[in-house]
């Protein structure tokens, strides 16, 4: 056709100076989106499901039959009633892991290009990711305990059990978007996994997840006593056990808010730069 | 509830590239390129790997930062507003892929709901495509189970989704067997007759040649000449005679020959191994007359002559500067001086 359009009706029409709420409803369709794509892509790739439960069962196998008698015996605990609630949070801990690695492939796959030129909010691609992993979560902890019952393991109340799985899930909400900004750094899947174990294996084994800090010598208690993967497991421990943990719960919401604040916008913004 | 609320009208020229540059470290991938693109023009971005034409691509689509000039799309400015000029464009091929692990159907549905399309017209446009690009037979399978021509469809079929002014298609029939080629060319064309913009990449003239209204050659990174596909042809002012020996000792002798019989003023180009010599002869058939008469009265042995009318390809290699036969024995051409045909 050689005629010359002058101008054109598009039935869309176009959104030029979109309100904040608009932006921001807009932004929730987005994610949305991208949850229910990622929601397909994990029921497709089940696997790496069952590589965060048998990892979970793994954990509460092998730290109850085989460190248990000695871990409990030397801090005077039952010590299946200590770990079951540790395992929780170590478990959510590695579906975050598994959030760095699958966005790090994510990102060397074609379909993010056509992701970033289309007009959607760019946030969308990693809070979609985050938030399928944390159902994924959701399903994972789930099983473990599942599995932790027939060992002998008692929940103080079905709500105590709800509770601590939600709150383990959202810590390992927040350090997903931390694992997401690795992720949008390096982009290289190889990469990626190998520096996991650089954060994973400290924040996971320097914790009160396995063993109270009493039993560690005394430099590293503060740091073990604190970080988030501690307060954590207390406060889980606590909805699970019914044995009360405001403080810890607190402190463990407090990671949340710092993770989300700091990892949020700057995975964002290394989302969006030039490769 | 919805999720727009400006209707705009997109101006003409829908595309319009103003200086385009772009550097990767010390590697100037974009250098001022610029053109425009109206409403059911196809213009034609024609160039060999690593011409900068999927750079160009990205740079118009909000994929990678503009480092000089600018580009709009429908009158809004890429860099400054990418968000709306995303809502005008689709794009496909090598700049843009789907997603594997998705079907042709769900991947057509996310990326509906992305442009924000209401339900309805996302279900019904899904199925209009699947239908319209003959693509029922597998929609219901994961990307990644593909054929090569199914997932060029796929990809170009995702750009089509909120029936986009302006779109870009960075090589869109790489790898195509003929068929789907002319299959996925008349579809092309029937969107530009529908008043779509269309950007165009291809490594391949004969592409260029049937779907480009303007065509724009490009290499190492900038623009050395463009034009409609005949104008491109005609810059190019010559047919090209080529005369085949019967014997190799023959070949120097034939080359001065020709010289004596046309002038030193030629480029032309000696295949030894093949006994060949192309020589230019511009439109004028008596130069070919006099040479082929000059020849035969020196007495050097012709097995065979065909004169060749000018093709894109001429056009491309007598302006990206590569050589349509090298001596093969490696040995200097004798005689004739070359002439640089770049501008």
């Amino acid at each position: 056709m050689t005629e010359q359009v002058t101008t054109m009706t598009r039935p869309l029409g176009l959104v030029v100076d979109p309100s904040p709420v608009l932006a921001t409803r807009r932004a929730i369709h987005d994610t949305t989106s991208v949850l229910w794509r990622d929601t397909i892509r994990t029921l497709r790739q089940p696997d790496m499901l069952a590589f965060a439960v048998v990892m979970g069962v793994f954990f509460l196998v092998l730290f109850n039959y085989v460190f248990g008698g000695s871990i409990g015996a030397g801090a005077n605990i039952d010590y299946l009633t200590y770990l079951v609630p540790g395992v929780l949070v170590i478990t959510a801990l590695q579906g975050a892991q598994q959030t760095s690695m699958g966005l790090a492939a994510d990102l060397t796959e074609g379909v993010i290009d056509r992701f970033k030129s289309l007009p959607m909010s760019q946030g969308a691609v990693i809070a979609g990711r985050t938030l399928a992993d944390a159902l994924r979560n959701v399903v994972s902890l789930t099983l473990v305990c599942l599995v932790a019952i027939p060992m002998g393991y008692r929940f103080s109340s079905v709500s105590g059990a709800v509770a601590a799985i939600l709150l383990a899930t959202a810590l390992g909400f927040g350090v997903s978007w931390m694992g997401a900004a690795i992720a949008a750094r390096v982009r290289r899947p190889d990469a990626v996994g190998m520096l996991s174990m650089f954060w994973l294996f400290p924040m996971m084994l320097a914790s009160t997840a396995f063993a109270p800090a009493e039993t560690m010598p005394g430099w590293l208690q503060p740091f073990v006593r604190y970080q988030p993967v501690s307060t954590a497991s207390d406060a889980v421990r606590g909805l699970a056990n019914g044995t009360g943990a405001g403080d810890a719960i607190l402190l463990t919401l407090g990671w949340l808010a710092l993770l989300l604040v700091v990892f949020i916008p700057l995975s964002v913004s290394l989302y969006r730069k030039d490769v | 509830m919805t999720m727009h609320d400006v209707v705009e009208v997109p101006r003409d020229p829908v595309v319009e590239a103003r200086g385009l540059t772009k550097s990767f470290g010390d590697v100037r991938a974009v250098m001022d390129v610029s053109f425009t693109v109206g409403a059911g023009q196809i213009v034609g971005v024609l160039g060999p790997n690593g011409a900068g034409k999927t750079t160009t691509i990205k740079m118009l689509t909000t994929l990678v930062s503009i480092d000089a000039g600018s580009a709009g799309v429908g009158g809004y400015d890429v860099g400054h507003q990418p968000d709306v000029v995303r809502q005008l464009i689709g794009v496909a091929g090598q700049a843009a892929a789907v997603d594997e692990k998705l079907t042709a159907r769900e991947n057509l549905e996310l990326f509906g709901r992305l442009y924000k399309l209401p339900r309805a017209q996302r279900r019904g446009r899904t199925e209009t495509l699947i239908r319209q690009f003959d693509m029922a037979e597998f929609a219901d399978r994961p990307a990644e189970t593909y054929s090569g021509g199914q997932r060029r469809r796929l990809d170009v079929v995702a750009a089509l989704v909120a029936d986009p002014p302006a779109l870009f298609l960075d090589e869109p029939t790489a790898g195509l067997d003929p068929r789907s080629r002319s299959e996925l060319w008349n579809a092309i064309r029937g969107l530009a007759d529908q008043g779509t913009a269309i950007v165009l990449t291809t490594q391949y003239l004969e592409e260029a040649d049937q779907l480009a209204d303007h065509i724009l050659l490009i290499d190492h990174g900038r623009i050395v000449a463009q034009g409609t596909p005949a104008e491109l042809k005609k810059d190019v002012e010559r047919d090209v005679l080529e005369i085949r020996l019967l014997d190799t000792a023959a070949i120097d002798t034939a080359v001065d020959t020709a010289i004596e019989a046309i002038g030193a003023d030629v480029e032309m180009a000696v295949d030894r191994r093949e006994r060949k010599l192309s020589i230019p002869v511009g439109a004028d058939p008596a130069r070919s007359l006099t040479l082929l008469t000059h020849m035969r009265d020196t007495g050097i042995p012709i097995s065979d002559f065909q004169l060749r009318r000018p093709t894109l390809d001429d056009v491309f290699l007598a302006l990206t500067g590569a050589r349509e036969s090298e001596p093969t024995d490696g040995a200097p051409v004798p005689g004739p001086p070359r002439r640089r045909n770049r501008p």
